[in-house]
């Protein structure tokens, strides 16, 4: 994964040095939601930095929806503080949407318009609108430009959405479950795109997915955003290492059997085979805990009801990223 | 969209703000361009359009006596009605559903997220039913004209008369039927909604023969709506004043036309405004994700 310049220290806002007091371009501190008296976000702390794409990953219903509606301003919330791209987002007025991109799962407008006329159309609303043929190369429709919208695959649509989110520049990105009945190709394709936008243009991407393939594979820090509460945030690697579960060691024993065994520390215990067979190991396997272990022990702890301890885990409070750096 | 200016660093300077408003503009007009070359290219709502002005023809060339107690052929009035009634279909039946429609698909939402999108839809919307309205009624007055000695102006006077009714007409239906198209709940139960009383109407408001053979009361509920002095005023503008004889009054009663119709207007956009800025403020991605849910549960959408 590609790291922000200097550090991953999420505290660190020297790590873009030419700009030494940057701003986090989405900062949240204490955002609280409820609904008639009940309760959906219970103070969430989130900084996210220029040029990272952050996933948000949660089950249905723990606040990802709310939490993003509140971010790109189609929510007013409860309490907390909200800055988005130096903005409340309950205040963002046209100067303020034009540097946000937004890719929503269920747009099925403008079906009668062309694919082309659609993103030239939306082009004109911009200042320093990108040229609407090289977006299309860039989301691999060109070949689809004359055709009408409502006649694309579901991944070609998401793809032309992703390109009308995309037009006018946009310095912050809202994805919204964006890979959901993408082919696997279409959906590498989409990856790519991400990672290049992010890379490139420093677009900060903010990604809500259920997806934890997708969120390993392009976020460069991810949420988990569980029963109203951000339970863990970190890197993959970080949130991986987290998990309550222990490696997996597999390997074939000397009479031929396929031998297994759990253990806190691969390392040592690989040491100890190698030194016991004095040689190489055959069918050698270790299999580290991975994101989706730590994504189902956190839904599974607030399932039973225990309110797992969060201190430290907090998004912005720096310490899983310290392990890392 | 909220027009608050923000009070962060992205605070704009005049010159950048004119340059912008320069541009919603240009992509309003673009926009409603674009919407009426689609339009003309759909031969479903072509035919719409187009079976309206037919159906009209067909009924101005069936009456065949003249106006009770005037000179005028019987076909004359209901040439001038239907025009009305075209005019007020396309404000409070088109546009309402169309309205609903897009909001449904997530064309309001993406403009509400686009800068100075709510704007130019605006624009749009106006350019694409000023241009229906007008393109409908001078086909009804012109194929009428040429093939069924259909009625037209008389003199400059008659003309201006034309210009005013259809214009006022317009601004009494048009932010009525946005409002309408702001608050009813989907394109399905929508049409139904409305069809009945605008089909009521027409019926009433003396569009297709005089109104002094409906009973007074009827006469009376009429009266309250645009249709009724829609239909009056074109019927000033389109028959001679022979005709008036057949009016409930015996004139053509322009004054009380422009009131009526003005009040209507003014009705229309102090419920228009808020209506319309509550829609844009509510739509976002999970209402539309619901709404596209409800939709396909009733089998009314493709997933």
């Amino acid at each position: 994964m590609r790291a922000p310049e200097g550090s991953s220290d999420t505290t660190a806002t020297a790590s873009v040095p030419t700009v030494p007091t940057v701003r986090p371009v989405i900062q949240v501190r204490g955002l609280t939601m409820s609904y008639g008296g009940v309760g959906v976000l219970h103070g969430i702390d989130l900084d996210i930095h220029r040029g990272e794409v952050f996933a948000l990953l949660g089950p249905n219903g723990a606040g990802k929806t709310t939490t993003v509606e509140i971010l790109e301003g189609f929510r007013r919330r409860s309490a907390g503080e909200v800055r988005v791209l130096g903005a409340d987002p309950e205040r963002g007025d046209d100067a303020w949407r034009g540097r946000i991109g937004l890719v929503l799962q269920s747009w099925r407008d403008h079906r009668r318009w062309r694919v082309a006329e659609l993103l030239t159309h939306f082009a004109t609303y911009y200042p320093d609108p990108r040229d609407p043929d090289e977006l299309l190369a860039l989301v691999g429709l060109t070949g689809q430009a004359g055709r009408q919208v409502d006649r694309l695959s579901g991944g070609q649509r998401r793809r032309l959405d992703v390109a009308l989110g995309i037009v006018g520049r946009p310095e912050l990105l809202f994805l919204d479950e964006p890979t959901t009945g993408f082919d696997p190709e279409a959906r590498h394709e989409f990856h790519v795109l991400v990672e290049r936008l992010a890379r490139d243009e420093g677009v900060t991407v903010l990604l809500t997915t259920h997806d934890l393939v997708e969120a390993e594979r392009l976020a460069d820090r991810i949420a988990m955003l569980v029963g109203g509460r951000i339970r863990a945030c970190g890197t993959p690697a970080e949130l991986a290492r987290r998990a309550a579960a222990q490696a997996e060691v597999r390997w074939t024993a000397d009479d031929g059997t396929p031998r297994r065994e759990r253990t806190e520390d691969p390392s040592r215990l690989v040491w100890e085979l190698h030194r016991d067979a004095d040689g190489p190991i055959p069918g050698l396997e270790v299999r580290r805990p991975t994101l989706e272990d730590t994504y189902l022990h956190m839904v599974h702890r607030e399932d039973d009801g225990l309110d797992g301890t969060a201190a430290g885990t907090g998004a912005g409070a720096g310490a899983g990223e310290a392990q890392a750096a | 969209m909220r027009g608050t200016p923000m009070t962060n660093e992205v605070s704009h300077r005049p010159a950048r703000s004119a340059r912008s408003a320069r541009r919603h503009w240009r992509a309003g007009f673009l926009r409603g361009g674009i919407e009426l070359r689609h339009l003309l290219r759909n031969p479903k709502e072509m035919s719409g359009h187009l079976s309206n002005v037919v159906v009209a023809m067909l009924v101005a060339a069936y009456v065949g006596d003249d106006v009770p107690g005037t000179g005028v052929p019987m076909a004359h009035l209901v040439i001038a009605g239907f025009a009305a009634y075209l005019l007020f279909q396309i404000g409070l039946v088109n546009l309402p559903q169309m309205l609903v429609t897009e909001r449904e698909e997530g064309v309001l939402l993406r403009l509400r997220v686009t800068p100075g999108g709510i704007p130019a839809y605006l624009v749009a919307k106006c350019l694409l039913v000023v241009v229906v309205a007008v393109g409908t009624v001078v086909l009804l007055l012109g194929a009428t004209a040429l093939l069924l000695d259909g009625p037209l102006p008389d003199g400059p006077g008659g003309w201006l008369t034309l210009l005013w009714v259809t214009t006022l007409g317009l601004l009494a239906v048009v932010p009525l039927g946005a409002a309408l198209g702001a608050v009813l709940p989907n394109p399905r139960e929508a049409l139904a909604l409305i069809m009945l009383p605008v089909m009521g109407l027409l019926v009433t408001s003396g569009t297709v023969f005089p109104i002094t053979s409906l009973p007074v009361p009827v006469q009376q509920v009429a009266s309250v709506f645009p249709l009724k002095w829609m239909a009056q005023g074109l019927r000033a503008a389109l028959l001679p004043d022979a005709a008036q004889a057949a009016e409930a009054a015996g004139a053509w009663e322009l004054p009380l036309v422009a009131l009526v119709l003005t009040v209507w207007a003014v009705l229309g956009f102090l419920l228009a405004i808020p209506l319309l800025r509550r829609a844009a403020r509510r739509e976002s991605g999970s209402r539309l994700t619901a709404r596209h849910r409800a939709a396909v549960r009733s089998g009314a959408a493709s997933t």
